[in-house]
């Protein structure tokens, strides 16, 4: 089975609907028990003491908000080039989650900030970023309600994500030109030394993929009802016809 | 290139005849930067410190001002359904009409930056390099402004809706340019920020036209 | 009319792509030597800044090198290992100002003293347990606060 058949909708509804459960239970499981390990049952930090546990919400929200964002723009380019529907209706239910993951990881960060930083909101390369990023999702989501027909809808916002795309790469330089970080550098990386102690790295683990769950679940749900919203207004419409 | 050039020449008699669009940049943009000292106070040491961020901010705004008309007035009488099936690509037409709209809103702006600069109390050798950097940053502001204002040129009242998905796509030529006029005015080397500045311009005149021109298409499908 | 059309097209999509490469061209030059940030103390001895210049300084605050209790003026020295600059700033530090720790420093060299306006701590991308740091302290193979 190629993974296009996915993009048949009728098909789409029945497995998402049979693996949403699934999905969802997951999610509600590994998440609040991550979060639960994170928070209970590792040691304080070094030296940030307890404001370390922030990190179990501000990492993986802050890894969803970016990695949404690359999702819209390839759900859109999947739309652009062969006129999926579900693909585009991903797309825009995508995009008002991304936004909270964004609102999520910055309020967190200013939190962790306020103590360990001396203050919530410095204008840092990352934080700034994570505004602007914040900015485009207002305006993906702004352009997706101001337009009534659906297909044409998706196709104005797949061209702005792609445009966007270009400019939030490179807003995200520009940025750094505009000011020395005050962030620290990236804990988790693929090839670099570990920066983290197994203690605080595998909670950190749990929680990410629930998170991820959560995503997943939450993009289900969404994506289900454009389908189903799309189905009543072309009924609608031909019962008005 | 002559149904270019006439295209040019309708969009900018348009613009200088109708409405006046052309003057009321420049006069925002004045107005703009006069409301700052006295918001702030006239404390010139303070404004020749945020001099070039406060003229870059207020050159985007002037910028947005116009744009939301940029191709509705045509599509609302026809003009552009007429455009799309000439000789002339939609591509062609998107290029000439935000070359139009940099000529009448952008120009003018450079050209009266320096006054702007004097009375701001910007250091004298930092003014070539505001004049320099919005001659290289604003067609970029006219060019991405086409992109939005072809995705918004269906939706009724689209200004407010067009501001909040442009304005992010600016920020890449407002740091670079504030980032130019300041590095001068603090008597650093401002030619990387510049360059930059000018490869985000290009880089903007090679795609505005084709992102424009798709979402046109699609909104006159 | 629409092959007219079309080879215009054409005509503009070169142009597109020329643009296209002319800024990748343009941000290659304007980054052949890198970006600089912040100087080092060694860079600032190597070549020292006209008078009166605003930079950045970064490097690590020396050890025993801190000196607060004039008032609200504290005193420390920035090292990169080789060289290092004595540094003053009027103010309140931030949390994670701790000697041995990375910071960044913006203001004017002044009679070979740095004064600082403005003062950055970085913390770095390391978590580890309490007990941890203090056993790996003991041991002498981490030099942290």
């Amino acid at each position: 089975m190629s993974l296009w058949e996915f993009a048949n909708p009728a098909r789409f509804m029945r497995i998402s609907g049979a693996a949403l459960p699934w999905v969802a239970g997951l999610a509600a499981v590994i998440l609040p028990a991550g979060l639960a390990w994170g928070f209970f049952l590792t040691p304080d930090d070094y030296r940030q003491g307890s404001t370390v546990k922030i990190i179990f919400v501000h990492v993986p929200a802050a890894m969803m908000a970016i990695n949404i964002y690359g999702m819209i723009v390839v759900a859109s380019l999947i739309w652009l080039i062969r006129r999926h529907h579900v693909s585009a209706l991903a797309a825009r239910a995508a995009a008002p989650i991304g936004a909270t993951m964004t609102v999520i990881a910055l309020l967190t960060g200013a939190l962790w900030g306020q103590p360990m930083w001396g203050t919530a909101w410095a204008w840092d390369p990352r934080l700034t970023s994570f505004f602007i990023l914040f900015l485009f999702y207002v305006g993906y989501i702004a352009l997706w309600a101001a337009i009534e027909d659906p297909d044409k809808a998706a196709d104005l916002t797949s061209v702005l994500a792609m445009v966007g795309s270009v400019f939030a790469v490179l807003s995200r330089y520009a940025v750094n030109f505009w000011s020395q970080g005050l962030h620290q550098g990236a804990t988790l990386s693929i090839d670099r030394d570990q920066n983290i102690d197994p203690v605080f790295w595998l909670p950190l683990l749990a929680c990410i993929a629930g998170f991820f769950l959560l995503f997943l679940a939450l993009l289900l749900v969404g994506t289900r009802t454009e389908i189903r919203a799309r189905r009543a207004r072309a009924l609608q419409l031909a019962m008005a016809g | 290139m002559r149904p270019a050039l006439a295209l040019l020449l309708r969009d900018l008699r348009l613009a200088l005849r109708a409405g006046g669009g052309a003057g009321l940049g420049l006069a925002f943009f004045l107005t703009c930067v006069l409301l700052m000292p006295l918001g702030i106070g006239p404390d010139l040491a303070m404004l020749s410190r945020i001099a070039p961020g406060l003229l870059w901010v207020a050159a985007l705004l002037a910028a947005l001002l116009s744009l939301d008309r940029l191709f509705q007035a045509d599509l609302e009488d026809g003009t552009l359904e007429v455009l799309a099936v000439s000789a002339l690509p939609l591509e062609a037409v998107a290029a000439v009409k935000a070359l139009a709209h940099w000529l009448t809103t952008g120009l003018p702006l450079v050209l009266a930056a320096p006054v702007l600069g004097l009375t701001l109390g910007l250091p004298a050798q930092a003014q070539p390099w505001l004049v320099a950097s919005l001659a290289a940053g604003t067609p970029a502001l006219s060019f991405i402004g086409a992109v939005g204002a072809g995705l918004t040129v269906g939706v009724r009242r689209g200004g407010l809706l067009l501001s909040v998905m442009v304005l992010p796509l600016y920020l890449p030529s407002l740091i670079f340019g504030a980032r130019t006029v300041a590095l001068a005015a603090q008597e650093l080397d401002p030619a990387r920020a510049f360059l930059l500045l000018g490869a985000i311009t290009v880089l903007s005149l090679g795609i505005g036209p084709f992102a424009a021109a798709a979402a046109l298409r699609i909104n006159l499908r | 009319m629409a092959g007219l059309r079309k080879r215009r097209r054409v005509r503009l999509i070169v142009a597109g792509l020329v643009l296209l490469a002319a800024a990748a061209a343009l941000v290659g030059y304007a980054m052949r030597d890198g970006i600089e940030f912040f100087r080092s103390p060694s860079q600032v001895v190597e070549a020292p800044p006209p008078p009166g210049e605003r930079f950045r300084l970064g490097g690590l605050v020396e050890e025993g090198s801190v000196v607060r209790g004039q008032g609200e003026t504290v005193s420390f020295r920035i090292t990169d290992g080789a060289n290092s600059i004595a540094v003053t700033h009027v103010g309140v530090l931030p949390d994670l100002f701790a000697e041995g720790q990375g910071v960044i420093v913006t203001g004017h060299l002044r009679a070979g003293v740095f004064e600082a306006t403005e003062v950055l701590a970085k913390h770095d991308e390391k978590y580890m347990p309490r007990e941890v740091a203090d056993a790996l302290k003991e041991q002498g193979v981490y030099r942290g606060d």
